[in-house]
């Protein structure tokens, strides 16, 4: 049969915060092998299980929209698939569903993050908007780099008092690391380091026209 | 939780969580007894090893017991725990190591001593076993260091000395009961616990001095405390519990594949390997239950590598079998096999294709020795031309790097020892041009390794000096300078290092005041370069009172009282030193296959293949 595309929309919750992207990747080969997953492989020198995830995600940063992309080689349906990932993983790394058709990750142009922090950060977080620019510090292959992450910032808004929610951008040509626009929010209004005590949660894809992206 | 900011401070926090695919989860108050299993080294290297695994396994079989892991934080991952107060927890349930029934510290090298002592002190222990009351855990060590403990006796309370899947069960099965029963008390458990085969309580113990410092005896304190303790050992490796699954790390480790045990001990005999004497009897495996094994395993973890593991894998006699049976699946699942300690008089075309069948990296040998006549000394039975057919048949296979192992500083090393050395590499090299069948277009590597003769108990050479510092470096100079192929590369061992290990190695208990200064040095990770500070360690040896080169320098006499002569390991000390004798005469002795020398580890019994039958 033609290799079959399956797209897995999983969490990454609890201990895998602290899992870089890499060792998720090694983490999930050897998982399709566990839950006898006919995955296709690479045809190389080094064959290997072919896996596209739409994003990598920043360390310490959970996801509730984590999405794989892999091909099957004989048909299984995808309720088995998500049956048998599921006892082949561990809860942490939840598979919420699994299905056929999904868009293209191309199509990705936004991320949707919740921010749970203290009362403070949030007051702040929802004026960044009117406030004309943000600056952050970026790593670059000559050093880092001061730069306006403003214009990467697409909306933000209050969702409760110790709780805000912000889109950003997450192209292929224009993403903004949700780690790097919190501190340079506590950087802006000086709130100190507040990386250590803020819970940052990917919730959501959203397309160019802010439709749901799945 | 304090521990979630730490976690975001430090490296590779994911060496602190746990939480992995296949660890094993109970209920608290369903246990009646719970065990840390601690490895005094980092999450990737505990996590790669194969005894921790197969113990993990063994203790969690039993309904009533819980054994978690822990390991050494990295320095940074140190500081910031001993900063917010955190004490040793285990990756399960987070719960401090101080509050588990048992403390089991594997002990696999010398020179992780320190990080051994750095947990108990990082669990918020007090280090001297004497000032642990009966609200601390019973720490217990075990591994291979445990054949000659006496440096760290005054830390633990009990060494389980030999393989411990069934007697470590039996350790924890005599607390329950005696908890239950309400007999326990610490005192009472640790000398009923001396009863049982296998268990060495050093407190029981009493150690006499000569006036130089040596030891002169050892005796029981009590008349039932057994006055020498006998290692253990499985008795059919086919019956033995092996885990049928892994703890899948989600961090890179050193090792992430299988790790197939496929016999314990070794039929050599060569007279420098410890390892080589306290694993004996040879007990193997069947194919069968290697095979098994393996496809459990490969159904369970998903690991797309195999290591087939023993410390001569063609030596195992049944390995034609064995790949037969495992290339009819393995190339099918894209499972590649790996066969490390391959032996060049035993390494054949045949093998030679069947690992070549899926991918493999670079060959290693290990002749140990440049001239045949010291590998006649150190009894190693490898012929130059054995050396050089193996490399041909791995050139012609399309390698075309190889590398060898030698020692430096062997017992009766000569110069012309030392520059057979470079002649034997350059030898390989040229092999490789001489072959037709070798890779075109590409030019070949030898690697020429060599470590320092660290003298070790329980071998041979355990009455031999090990070679001063300078001497070593000068040997490592001199061997260097005949290098001047390009197509060699030399490596070798840090000869301080080395020095530190052979004194740790034939310590006594004396010592244990050097690892009490060197923890107050504030010294661990001594196995990683990095860490490691031999100036360091002279200064603990300096408080201390002692001189590190009475323990690795001297050469010790036939009739002296060794420190670790309270152990029994099967192997008789008249064996070793038969042996000792012989290789002054350059004198081989046959492989366990050929002829049996009468080691005394068929005492031992065991389901063995080339002993003869037991006296039982």
């Amino acid at each position: 049969m033609v290799p079959e595309n399956i797209r897995i929309k999983f969490h990454k919750k609890g201990r895998l915060i602290y899992i870089s992207h890499l060792d998720l990747c090694r983490t999930v080969c050897p998982a399709m092998i566990r839950a006898k997953i006919p995955v296709w492989y690479t045809e190389g020198y080094n064959p290997h299980p072919k896996m596209v995830f739409a994003q990598p995600l920043p360390l310490f940063v959970e996801s509730r929209c984590e999405l794989l992309d892999i091909r099957i080689t004989e048909h299984i349906g995808c309720d088995e698939i998500e049956k048998r990932l599921r006892q082949a993983l561990t809860p942490d790394l939840y598979v919420e569903e699994v299905y056929t058709g999904g868009a293209k990750f191309q199509e990705i142009e936004y991320a949707v993050y919740s921010v749970i922090c203290d009362r403070e950060f949030a007051d702040a977080a929802v004026t960044v908007s009117d406030s004309g620019s943000l600056p952050a510090e970026k790593k670059v292959k000559t050093g880092t780099v001061t730069a306006d992450i403003l214009p990467q910032v697409r909306s933000l808004r209050r969702t409760g008092d110790n709780e805000i929610e912000c889109v950003l951008s997450a192209s292929a040509s224009s993403y903004l690391n949700p780690v790097i626009f919190c501190k340079a929010v506590a950087d802006k209004y000086r709130l100190g380091d507040v990386g250590s005590a803020l819970n940052i949660v990917r919730t959501g894809w959203l397309k160019k026209d802010l439709t749901v992206f799945r | 939780m304090e521990l979630e900011k730490i976690l975001k401070k430090v490296s590779k926090p994911g060496r602190y969580t746990g939480g992995e695919y296949g660890q094993v989860l109970k209920d608290k108050t369903q246990v009646s007894a719970r065990v840390a299993f601690c490895f005094p080294d980092s999450y990737e290297i505990g996590m790669s090893n194969l005894g921790m695994r197969v113990l993990y396994n063994s203790l969690n079989l039993m309904p009533d017991v819980w054994c978690e892991r822990t390991f050494s934080p990295l320095p940074d991952m140190e500081s910031e725990m001993r900063a917010a107060g955190v004490p040793l927890y285990t990756l399960e349930t987070f719960d401090s190591v101080k509050d588990f029934d048992f403390m089991a510290i594997t002990l696999q090298y010398e020179l992780c001593y320190t990080n051994a002592l750095n947990l108990i002190e990082l669990a918020g222990m007090p280090l001297r076993a004497a000032d642990r009351d009966e609200s601390f855990p019973i720490v217990v060590g075990g591994g291979p260091c445990t054949y000659n403990a006496e440096p760290l006796c005054e830390f633990f309370d009990v060494f389980s000395i030999g393989e411990g899947e069934q007697a470590l069960c039996e350790m924890v099965r005599l607390y329950i009961d005696m908890k239950k029963s309400g007999s326990y008390s610490k005192k009472e458990y640790l000398r009923k616990l001396s009863h049982i085969s296998g268990f060495y309580v050093p407190s029981l113990y009493e150690v006499s001095y000569a006036a130089d410092g040596t030891v002169t005896g050892y005796s029981p304190l009590y008349p039932d405390v057994p006055a020498k303790v006998t290692k253990r050992i499985i008795g059919d490796m086919d019956k033995a519990p092996y885990p049928d699954k892994f703890v899948m790390p989600y961090i890179e480790t050193v090792h992430d594949r299988i790790t197939e045990e496929v016999y314990r001990g070794c039929i050599r005999g060569c007279r420098f390997c410890q390892a080589g004497m306290v694993y004996r009897p040879v007990r193997e495996k069947s194919p069968e239950t290697v095979n098994a094994q393996i496809k459990c395993l490969y159904e369970n973890t998903g690991y797309e590598e195999a290591s087939l593991l023993s410390l001569s894998i063609s030596d195992y006699s049944k390995l034609s079998e064995l790949t037969s049976m495992l290339l009819s699946w393995t190339d099918e699942k894209k499972v590649s096999l790996s066969l490390p300690s391959l032996r060049a008089d035993t390494f054949s075309k045949e093998l030679m294709d069947r690992i070549s069948s899926v991918r493999q990296s670079g060959l290693t040998f290990a002749p140990e020795a440049g001239t045949p006549r010291l590998r006649d000394v150190i009894n190693k039975n490898v012929t130059e031309e054995e050396i050089l057919s193996a490399c041909r048949l791995a050139f012609e296979g399309g390698k075309n790097s190889v590398k060898l192992y030698f020692m430096l500083g062997l017992p009766t090393e000569t110069e012309e020892d030392l520059a057979g050395i470079a002649q034997l590499a350059r030898k390989v090299a040229d092999e490789y041009y001489r072959c037709e069948k070798r890779a075109k277009g590409r030019n070949v590597q030898v690697t020429v390794s060599c470590a320092c003769f660290i003298p070790k108990p329980f071998t041979p050479f355990q009455w031999d000096a090990q070679d001063s510092t300078e001497t070593l470096t000068a040997k490592q100079d001199y061997v260097r300078s005949l290098i001047t192929d390009k197509r060699i590369r030399f490596n070798y061992h840090d000869a301080r290092a080395s020095r530190v290990e052979a004194a740790l190695a034939r310590g006594d208990r004396r010592m244990s005041e050097v690892l009490v200064e060197a923890r107050k040095l504030g010294m661990s990770f001594d196995s990683w370069d990095e860490h490691f500070s031999y100036e360091k360690w002279e200064k603990a040896f300096e408080n201390a009172g002692l001189d590190m080169g009475f323990y690795a320098n001297r050469e010790i006499s036939a009739e002296a009282v060794l420190p670790w002569d309270v152990i029994d390991i099967g192997v008789t000390k008249q064996f070793l030193r038969r042996e000792y004798e012989k290789s002054r005469r350059s004198e081989p002795t046959p492989n366990c296959r050929e002829k049996c020398s009468g080691c005394g580890a068929n005492r031992l019994g065991g389901v063995t293949r080339w002993c003869p039958k037991t006296s039982e």
